[in-house]
């Protein structure tokens, strides 16, 4: 028995620049600080930034075989991922002992008190490839997509989670939620967390409150790298829009899963390739079938509008692409009208 | 009473929305084939005794988030026509009680159709739970059980936390079991 999951009236969405990400973590904690410090939620990251080519996170979040859905969209079951080795535990740190040690001959480091086998962007900048011939690496900031057919309402058997009908922001009921993690199981994109705490799921909640006082979320507000836009679908005049619909150079994350995800990337760019005497191959670093393996065969075209649009600046000429890209005036980067707004008296 | 009770898979084919049913499709022989059940009059209230074999008991998922606890649960028809398979129907619901391994006590429970089971505190019940030799026994000790008392009639199921059973994944007796 499928849910029947009714379209909303319009759909908040994001677009993210990834020739422009520092790989920072602003967005990370802005994101943990506002909403993710109860204990149960100590390892969770609604928002993270990864290092690719890499493991991701949780360790494996792109491989096919941790998700709920086959590369062709049909259901399959997934993973609930691990504390240790998928997500990386919150770990503590022996400050007492290193602290006491300081005065000692022998002093002890500080350290975690845990095994350490995996952690949020753990292969930092690692990458691949060899200097200075074809070595690249990129960063990839995540939160939920807000999916159209999202996975994560699909598997829940007590139909806990739901789409708003305002914007589309999918929200878990935590009253109803029994804390079954069959959404953590079946969403590909590993963006349901289960507080091992309060037991019951929680994901990203694209700062709601915020939205509906016309501000962005705290993710795409705090970016020092301005590469977060933030608006409506359908909203001609806005830049979600004009990137994925005018200009279709954004696109989304493993669209092979179909779950018609909300969150668009601007797939990175990259600097050529040397040869053996050290000249530009006109090759990209970054293998244009590794960026196809995550964005799917949308990235080729976008990746040409952008190279032709670049080009046409350099040469002087106006580019309507490049400068909402460029994000010149960053309030621009967001249109979200308020919807309502609170008024403390 | 005390009598052995072969379980069956619940059907996942029922369960609500569209990932359980097919990911899940492989969950047809029951993880748990038995388990034994005892009801007795007990003072002012009823002692539900239930026993199953679980080789590898799960009783700790706090720090963890990929562990589930081994859990059962006893429930009774509010009315003769409720339906046993799909935890009740909408004004035909089942009451009853909820045990998991993780936690100290019992839950009450009410449901009225798959998905819609609702939990709260089971004032004025006692559970003692022991694994030993490779079988959980758990017993509830329990008030005034109005369902039980008019229908004289339960079901039961069994979770294995270490099979990663929940919610609709479990073994459940075919039927509602008689009490004398
Ligand atoms: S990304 Fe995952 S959690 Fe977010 S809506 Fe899609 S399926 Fe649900
Ligand atoms: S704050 Fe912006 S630049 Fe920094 S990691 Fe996040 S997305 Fe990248």
């Amino acid at each position: 028995m499928r849910y029947d999951i009714p379209k909303p009236l319009r759909q908040v969405s994001m677009v993210l620049d990834l020739n422009k990400c520092l790989g920072c973590q602003t967005c990370t904690i802005a994101c943990k600080k506002l909403w993710n410090t109860d204990e149960g939620t100590d390892y969770s990251y609604w928002n993270s930034v990864e290092t690719l080519p890499g493991r991701g996170f949780p360790a494996g979040v792109h491989d096919p075989a941790t998700g709920g859905r086959t590369v062709e969209g049909g259901v399959r079951r997934g993973v609930v991922p691990n504390l240790d080795t998928a997500y990386g535990r919150a770990w503590t740190f022996n400050h007492e002992e290193a602290r006491a040690s300081a005065g000692a001959p022998d002093k002890i480091w500080i350290r975690p008190r845990e095994t350490v086998k995996w952690g949020p962007n753990f292969d930092e900048d690692q990458g691949q490839g060899d200097y200075p011939k074809d070595n690249h690496y990129f960063y990839l900031p995540r939160l939920c997509n807000h999916c159209t057919h999202p996975a994560c309402v699909d598997a829940c058997p007590r139909a806990a989670i739901a789409k708003r009908r305002e914007d589309g922001i999918v929200l878990v009921d935590q009253d109803r939620c029994h804390g079954y993690r069959f959404c953590v199981e079946a969403c590909p994109y590993k963006k349901v967390y289960y507080d091992h705490v309060r037991q019951v799921s929680t994901k990203c909640i694209f700062c709601l409150p915020r939205i509906e006082e016309g501000v962005a979320p705290a993710c795409a507000r705090q970016c020092p790298g301005r590469l977060r836009f933030v608006g409506y679908r359908d909203d001609e005049q806005g830049p979600i829009w004009k990137l994925v619909e005018k200009w279709k150079v954004a696109i989304p994350l493993h669209p092979e899963y179909g779950l018609g995800p909300n969150v668009f990337y601007v797939p990175p760019m990259s600097p050529p390739k040397l040869d053996a005497e050290g000249r530009p191959t006109g090759e990209p670093r970054i293998p244009v079938s590794y960026l196809e393996s995550l964005f799917g065969a949308a990235v080729h075209p976008a990746l040409e509008a952008l190279l032709a649009e670049r080009a046409r600046r350099r040469r002087g000429e106006a580019s309507e692409l490049m400068d909402l890209l460029i994000a010149y005036d960053w309030q621009q980067n967001f249109r979200l009208p308020p919807r309502q707004r609170e008024v403390l008296g | 009473m005390n009598r052995k009770i072969l379980l069956m898979s619940a059907p996942v084919a029922m369960q609500p929305g569209g990932y359980v049913p097919v990911a899940y499709a492989d969950r047809t022989t029951p993880v748990t084939a038995a388990a034994e059940i005892a009801v007795e009059p007990g003072s002012g209230g009823w002692r539900v005794t239930l026993a199953w074999a679980c080789p590898q008991p799960v009783r700790e998922t706090v720090r963890e988030t990929d562990r589930f606890a081994d859990a059962c649960a006893v429930f009774a028809p509010e009315a003769p026509e409720s339906p046993w398979m799909t935890m009740g129907a909408q004004g035909l619901a089942v009451q009853g009680f909820l045990w998991r391994a993780d936690r100290p006590g019992l839950w009450a429970i009410r449901a009225e159709g798959l998905g819609t089971m609702q939990r709260s505190a089971a004032t004025g019940t006692q559970v003692s739970a022991d694994w030993d030799n490779g079988r959980w026994r758990v017993v509830l000790s329990l008030p005034e059980w109005p369902a039980l008392a008019a229908q004289r009639r339960v079901a039961l199921a069994v979770w294995r936390g270490g099979a990663q059973e929940r919610a609709g994944l479990k073994s459940v007796s075919a039927g509602w079991v008689d009490v004398a």
